[in-house]
């Protein structure tokens, strides 16, 4: 039997600089606040340009799991399953 | 031996460097770096080799620090940007200054909300200031149309200066440990109180490093015709100081307008100073026509500068960092506009010329010989 598949977080391209060029990241976490956490221990930087130091999501950041936007599921409580795939991307905004 | 004259020019879209000669006949732009991130300040490093700094205030993924060591060839992000302690409940909103302070490597950083930070090893750690950070006053401040924001760092000797809007003007006379709010005589347009203890929304303090003692100030001004509680407060906006900013008094007589940001003190004579007017509502060009205002001697009277400078249907604004002047033996005056123009003003701004005319809108200006 092979390893239970955690969350793939898809990276990306202006952050990969911030996890050593890596495009996708494996975590296991059962939510997104989870996953933050991990991520806060795993990839500091990375976990810098994606929450303030509050601890809160910036601001102008999306994030999806799979194709959803978290703000129309449970914002950081929403439920993580093996296969999904956790994506970080700016906001259209700005001018 | 110093014989290049470098700008380091902070714009809504990224940093950009000008470099020339000393005769100042030709400027070569490089950048933007950090393309598309607007960057509120920058700093020419002197001490030692030059290392040029800019911040690089990213609304997606928050505030880096850039630094070069190559005169601006290429620039890197620091290991680190300043950041609230985590338990502290703030967070960065953007950095508004940078200044050298003792030593080879000592930074100090000034940033939205309006908190100080210092460095001892050139940007790549950095530790909050308490002394002002969490001053009593502090969660009493406001935000101006800006930010609230920390915007100017004066250092003088133990002295320490610091432009907060708004907020105000603290003193530090223990080398930046504790801070007061020094504000005897600096006016408010805004509250009922025309000279409240803080609260003032300054727009930017210079000194003289030949004058111990004076400070000039442009504060908020505009505030001539209000009819409301407290009555006029005309000619708030301009100030000089003589006692190490203790107590100001106003040097705006004679101005088109009081309002306006930056302030700037010619480098070999401290009886000069320079103001850019704006109309207050509009924040624009008094009649569409920009003129630098001078004064030769500390304020007493004023003179319009304006040889070179479009005469009619021009309606930027310059920022509060966007005017610098060089220490050459003529050092010359430059501006930047919201519009994106870099204008260059010979003989202390005796003749303006525009080096650069299509920028992104320039927030900050810094130049140095090196």
């Amino acid at each position: 039997m092979g390893a239970t598949p955690g969350t793939t977080i898809h990276v990306f391209g202006p952050l990969r600089a911030y996890c050593a060029g890596a495009s996708r990241l494996s975590v296991s976490a059962h939510t997104l606040r989870a996953l933050l956490a991990d991520l806060e221990q795993s990839e500091p930087d990375l976990y810098r340009n994606v929450c303030d130091e509050t601890g809160t999501l910036r601001h102008h950041l999306n994030v999806f799991v799979n194709s959803d936007n978290v703000r129309d599921l449970d914002g950081v409580d929403t439920t993580l399953r093996p296969g999904d795939v956790v994506t970080f991307l700016p906001a259209v905004s700005g001018g | 031996m110093a014989d290049r004259v470098v700008l380091t020019i902070g714009t809504r879209k990224g940093v950009f460097v000008a470099e020339a000669a000393k005769p100042r006949r030709r400027f070569v732009l490089r950048g933007p770096f950090g393309s598309g991130v607007p960057v509120y300040t920058t700093l020419i490093d002197t001490r030692g080799a030059p290392r040029l700094y800019a911040s690089s205030c990213n609304p997606f993924f928050g505030m880096k620090l850039l630094r070069s060591t190559d005169l601006g060839k290429t620039f890197k992000e620091t290991k680190s940007a300043p950041a609230f302690p985590k338990d502290d409940g703030r967070a960065l909103a953007n950095i508004w200054s940078l200044e050298v302070g003792d030593g080879r490597k000592e930074l100090w950083c000034g940033v939205e909300p309006a908190s100080l930070f210092r460095s001892h090893d050139g940007g790549d750690s950095w530790e909050i200031v308490p002394g002002i950070s969490n001053h009593e006053h502090a969660r009493k401040w406001q935000p101006g149309a800006g930010g609230l924001c920390l915007h100017t760092i004066v250092r003088d000797g133990g002295r320490v200066h610091l432009g907060i809007s708004t907020g105000g003007h603290y003193l530090s006379e223990d080398g930046g440990q504790t801070y007061r709010a020094s504000n005897q005589g600096v006016g408010a347009g805004f509250a009922p109180d025309p000279y409240p203890e803080f609260g003032q929304c300054v727009h930017k303090i210079a000194r003289h490093e030949g004058a111990p003692g004076r400070l000039y100030m442009q504060n908020h001004g505009g505030w001539a015709d209000w009819t409301g509680p407290g009555g006029p407060r005309p000619d708030i906006g301009v100030l000089r100081s003589d006692d190490s900013g203790r107590s100001w008094r106003s040097i705006a007589r004679g101005l088109p307008s009081d309002f306006g940001f930056p302030i700037v003190v010619h480098p070999h004579d401290a009886d000069i100073v320079y103001v850019m007017p704006l109309e207050p509502a509009t924040r624009t060009c008094p009649g569409g026509a920009p003129a630098v205002w001078r004064s030769e001697n500390g304020g007493g009277s004023w003179s319009r500068v304006a040889s070179g400078l479009p005469k009619r249907q021009t309606y930027f604004t310059v920022q509060r960092d966007a005017m610098t002047i060089d220490r050459l033996e003529s050092p010359a005056l430059y501006f930047g506009t919201t519009t994106g123009q870099l204008w260059m003003g010979r003989d202390g701004g005796e003749r303006f010329d525009c080096l650069f005319d299509s920028l992104p809108p320039i927030h900050n200006l810094k130049v140095a010989v090196v």
